[in-house]
């Protein structure tokens, strides 16, 4: 009796008829998961990693203290730091110059960890094919830009810290804390 | 005007139309096969050129023609161009005998014509067979010529294959022969007339159910479609015998196999379904008293049935994973045949008992 059923069911393609009732099946009840991408954009997740940007404080000013520790912390080379002193104030630095080939960017996020004044940041933006390549190779103009269009609202200065003991913005225990 | 060239006019007429028709409806499977592709793998499909991507297939064939035409260093150069001809033409010059609606004769300017078929000869199915066996010559040039050797194995994977199963579909059309006594596609499709019972495939005393399967298997794996599409194989060959073709080239074959299913869809409905012939005796037309508008649900019928064969094809082929080509050879020769030849005996035997009329 079952090698009879075997038998039928090989007759009459048992196996292929259940496939094609699955593959009719997500005909008749269809549900496409598809995003049509540049009509419909699906929402971001809140942790996203998108495009890097230095960011700025609320008076205009750049975050970043060119402490290179991004540079030490990224993988793929990414990020290309000269470092120099604020004129005027020997001991406070900056980045003269700030370069990132987003080229090789895989948006691990570890220089945005490693950052110790939080002058990085991840936007949300993901939207950056270029004809030439050489486009990708961004300095810190343009960086800065991206943060501006990106992160409207500005971190506050810590007013109360003096620029020649702001090293590295780690706050000492006679001058009040930054609130929050 | 002599008779010759009014004769002559009309046959063109004909074949302008049919010819239209047939690339009309190549046009509308290129897309019809990718949207139902897509709805069974829950996506969508085209949807970018036209409204919900209607317009794809004439963006697909502007983007074909202009592309650049490029003949790989070392191919027969004649041979290379002759092969996409020699696979659309055997499938294109199929539909000559198709009857397309029922076969009324008019008089026109003293000639008489039919309008629905291009011209009714008397061995029409064999007609059929041996242009398509042609169009195997086509794929396997198009393959020794290119000087590559994934083209070359997709030709001799498809010479192989289509010469066994074209085997398969002519012993399966025995059966229909035998019970309807005439080679000619209009005769037997005006033998299955009177409702779905008188169909080649319900028909006593000898219904023709596993010539019919096997028919369809066999037309499946001849015109190269999943899952048997070893002669094209995108993941082990590439894109098999046209591997090195490109822009119109690269359509001609592209035609050929879409046409080569319309043809086996139609010479199935023909044979097997009643062509034009409606599931019920007569048509409604006639019923409620508009007899000579009776041939435009004729005709509908016939493209209801050959459409199901097509949406059969892209059904398979959603569902289905390719076989091996041991498999295939295997299927082919030990299970098609053996069931094809039974069929013939068996058909012959109840014809024999129980003969027409």
């Amino acid at each position: 009796m079952q090698t009879f059923i075997g038998w039928f069911k090989t007759i009459i393609f048992y196996e292929i008829l259940i496939g094609m009732k699955a593959t009719m099946s997500h005909l008749l009840h269809y549900k496409p998961i598809t995003v049509q991408y540049p009509h419909e954009k699906r929402v971001l997740p809140d942790n996203y990693r998108g495009m890097l940007a230095l960011l700025r404080y609320d008076d205009g000013t750049e975050k970043c203290v060119g402490c290179d520790l991004c540079e030490a912390a990224c993988p793929s080379r990414v990020i290309r730091v000269v470092s120099a002193e604020v004129p005027g104030e020997p001991t406070k630095r900056y980045a003269k110059e700030y370069y990132m080939d987003m080229t090789r960017c895989l948006f691990c996020g570890m220089c945005v960890d490693a950052c110790p004044v939080d002058a990085l940041g991840m936007t949300r933006e993901f939207e950056w094919s270029v004809y030439d390549k050489r486009q990708l190779h961004l300095n810190k103009d343009q960086l800065l830009a991206i943060g501006d269009r990106s992160f409207p609202v500005r971190e506050k200065r810590l007013e109360l810290q003096h620029p020649n003991v702001a090293f590295f913005n780690v706050a000492f225990g006679h001058v009040p804390q930054k609130p929050n | 005007m002599t008779e010759l060239s009014l004769r002559l006019a009309v046959s063109v007429a004909q074949i302008a139309v049919v010819m239209g028709i047939v690339m009309l409806t190549v046009m509308i499977l290129t897309l019809a096969e990718r949207k139902v592709l897509g709805w069974m793998q829950d996506r969508m499909g085209p949807m970018e050129v036209g409204p919900y991507g209607i317009l794809q297939p004439i963006a697909d064939g502007l983007k074909l023609f202009f592309k650049e035409d490029i003949v790989p260093a070392g191919a027969n150069k004649f041979m290379f161009s002759l092969a996409p001809i020699l696979a659309m033409v055997p499938a294109l010059i199929g539909f000559a005998v198709v009857p397309f609606g029922p076969s009324h004769k008019f008089e026109i300017f003293g000639i008489s014509v039919e309008p629905f078929v291009i011209s009714d000869i008397n061995i029409g199915i064999l007609y059929i067979l041996a242009f398509t066996s042609i169009g195997a010559y086509g794929i396997i040039l198009g393959g020794w010529a290119s000087n590559s050797k994934y083209s070359l194995l997709g030709g001799l994977r498809s010479a192989a294959q289509v010469i066994s199963y074209e085997l398969n579909v002519g012993l399966a059309i025995v059966g229909v022969l035998i019970l309807a006594g005439s080679l000619s596609l209009v005769k037997i499709t005006e033998a299955q007339s009177g409702g779905f019972w008188h169909w080649y495939v319900f028909a006593l005393p000898a219904p023709q159910i596993f010539a019919f399967v096997v028919y369809v298997i066999s037309a499946v794996a001849e015109t190269n479609r999943v899952p048997f599409d070893l002669p094209e194989a995108e993941s082990e060959l590439v894109a098999g015998f046209f591997t090195e073709y490109s822009g119109m080239r690269f359509a001609f074959f592209f035609i050929a196999e879409y046409a080569n299913m319309v043809l086996v869809s139609c010479v199935a409905a023909s044979m097997f379904l009643g062509g034009w012939n409606a599931p019920y005796p007569g048509t409604i037309l006639e019923h409620i008293g508009l007899a000579q508008f009776s041939w435009v649900e004729n005709i509908a019928w016939f493209t209801v049935k050959a459409y199901v064969f097509l949406f059969l094809f892209f059904w398979l082929r959603a569902t289905l994973p390719r076989l091996r080509y041991d498999q295939l050879m295997k299927f082919g020769w030990k299970v098609m045949l053996p069931i094809a030849l039974g069929n013939i005996v068996v058909t012959s035997i109840a014809a024999y008992v129980f003969p027409k009329g």
